[in-house]
């Protein structure tokens, strides 16, 4: 392979006619940098100690390579005005319109914390726990649950407790504990399709054949009101209601 | 072998101290000073619009302005709906820093192999721009080719199109960008061979080099972005 030939400090510019001083070497430093503040954005997840600033130092070390990248290996930086215009520009509508997203999401996921999906998209598209599916993602399901139970246990799962106040009292009691000749206790540690949160959820969500379990999945609840009902439910396990019906399938242990 | 060195490449990559004029003085010279026109601006200044700029580049520049916009909205939607995925596989379940790292050290090495080839071109010397050129395509390529282990290793862990937000957003995302390289993989190539056999004017050579540099740094630049941004930050909290 053959490389431009040199050219001294001094030859630059004398004529017109020797070609452009080569910027080899001055990529080559650029290319070196790059790869150090990329090798610096990944090492420093290995340093705990950096913890508080990995976000806002690799978000810095990410602007500063895109803004060398444009500015030395697409030479913006010593460009007619017209191309930075062309791209800094849109590059600003991008980013605005990015925060914007940005906010529109905050307000909207706000009042429900992570995890919430959108109901339209859930329904649409059938984005709802894996019943059923294969282990690993009922595993993983299971594991996503847990964690939004937690999250919503702050709660004091305040919106799962007034929908089981108006759509399951009727059957499974007032306070949980079953009700005769209808729905099982749900303050015990007895359930008979399962206690898992996912499987709660299947529970809720398809009802149970033959009996006056009813699918409220099929229209009467979103999947976030499924899911606010199934961790109040959950809730309620081992609280042992006085009065509360005698045990009823298997006992769960977890 | 030996290039053409006494080829006068304009260059407006070079500190321009008189920046206004730069280019149109720069023409003159092509017209009144030397004869040999292969090697002149005769050419370029056909090519030119009123601006005394190529349009190719400007035009080029005006792509990569939308793609900004594009690229923009695509890796906003990512976040928009992240962490609101409901069933795995989760982003921090299956990204693998190790692999992701080596696929993003080479894309930034092609970065840089594009670099030195718009340089070469800019001196004339056709011969070393068409090897930069054809290993920039050849780094770019197995950049696209981690990117398919990548899908493949993802989909048997459980995430396709329509698993989730995530699979969703994640595929189309860098999806896009994974087109992106391959479109410029097949670009850099038809350029290597173009160079190869001398078809192109030398006066069109260095701006079309160019140009193709421009549209090669720019997917690397969302690469850097969505490295820092969908992978990185997910094992940053």
């Amino acid at each position: 392979m053959s490389h431009p030939t040199g050219h001294g400090p001094g030859a630059h510019g004398a004529t017109d006619l020797s070609p452009p001083h080569s910027h080899k070497k001055h990529y080559i430093r650029v290319g070196v940098a790059l790869t150090v503040i990329t090798a610096v954005e990944i090492g420093v997840l290995f340093v705990p100690q950096l913890k508080d600033i990995w976000v806002s130092l690799m978000v810095i070390l990410a602007v500063v390579k895109f803004v060398v990248v444009v500015g030395e290996f697409m030479h913006l930086r010593d460009d007619r005005p017209i191309y930075k215009i062309l791209f800094i520009s849109p590059l600003f509508l991008a980013l605005f319109s990015f925060f914007v997203l940005g906010i529109l999401a905050i307000v909207h996921y706000a009042p429900f914390g992570k995890g919430y999906a959108i109901t339209a998209v859930d329904k649409r598209a059938g984005f709802v726990p894996a019943i059923g599916g294969a282990p690993a993602e009922d595993t993983l399901a299971e594991a996503k649950l847990k964690e939004l139970y937690a999250k919503s246990s702050a709660a004091k799962f305040d919106k799962g407790a007034k929908l089981f106040a108006t759509s399951c009292t009727s059957c499974h009691g007032k306070d949980g504990g079953g009700l005769a000749g209808l729905g099982p206790n749900m303050t015990d540690d007895c359930y008979k399709h399962g206690g898992k949160l996912t499987e709660l959820y299947t529970t809720v969500q398809k009802g149970v054949s033959g009996t006056a379990m009813q699918a409220w999945g099929a229209g009467a609840m979103s999947s976030e009101e499924i899911r606010e009902t199934v961790f109040y439910v959950r809730s309620l396990r081992g609280s042992n209601v006085a009065g509360g019906k005698a045990c009823e399938g298997d006992k769960v242990t977890d | 072998m030996s290039a053409p060195h006494t080829a006068v490449a304009h260059d407006p990559a070079a500190p321009a101290t008189a920046h206004g004029s730069h280019d149109l003085a720069a023409h003159a010279h092509g017209h009144d000073a030397h004869g040999h026109d292969a090697h002149g601006h005769g050419h370029q200044l056909a090519e030119n619009n009123f601006l005394g700029l190529p349009n190719i580049k400007l035009a080029m520049w005006a792509f990569l302005g939308s793609e900004c916009m594009f690229f923009g909205s695509l890796i906003g939607t990512y976040f928009f709906y992240h962490d609101h995925s409901l069933v795995g596989p989760l982003p921090q379940d299956i990204f693998d820093i190790t692999i992701t790292s080596i696929s993003t050290f080479i894309l930034l090495m092609s970065s840089l192999t594009m670099a030195l080839g718009v340089d070469a071109m800019k001196q004339g010397n056709r011969l070393a721009a068409r090897n930069y050129v054809l290993m920039t395509a050849a780094l770019g390529a197995s950049f696209v080719g981690f990117q398919v282990y990548e899908f493949a290793h993802f989909y048997h862990l459980g995430l396709k199109l329509n698993t989730s937000l995530f699979g969703s957003t994640f595929y189309v995302m860098t999806g896009f960008h994974g087109a992106h390289v391959s479109v410029g993989v097949i670009w850099l190539t038809m350029l290597a061979i173009l160079l190869h056999k001398n078809i192109m004017s030398p006066a069109k050579a260095p701006t079309n080099v160019e140009v193709a540099g421009l549209y090669w740094h720019f997917v690397d630049i969302v690469w850097i972005v969505i490295f820092t941004f969908v992978y990185l930050l997910e094992f940053a909290k």
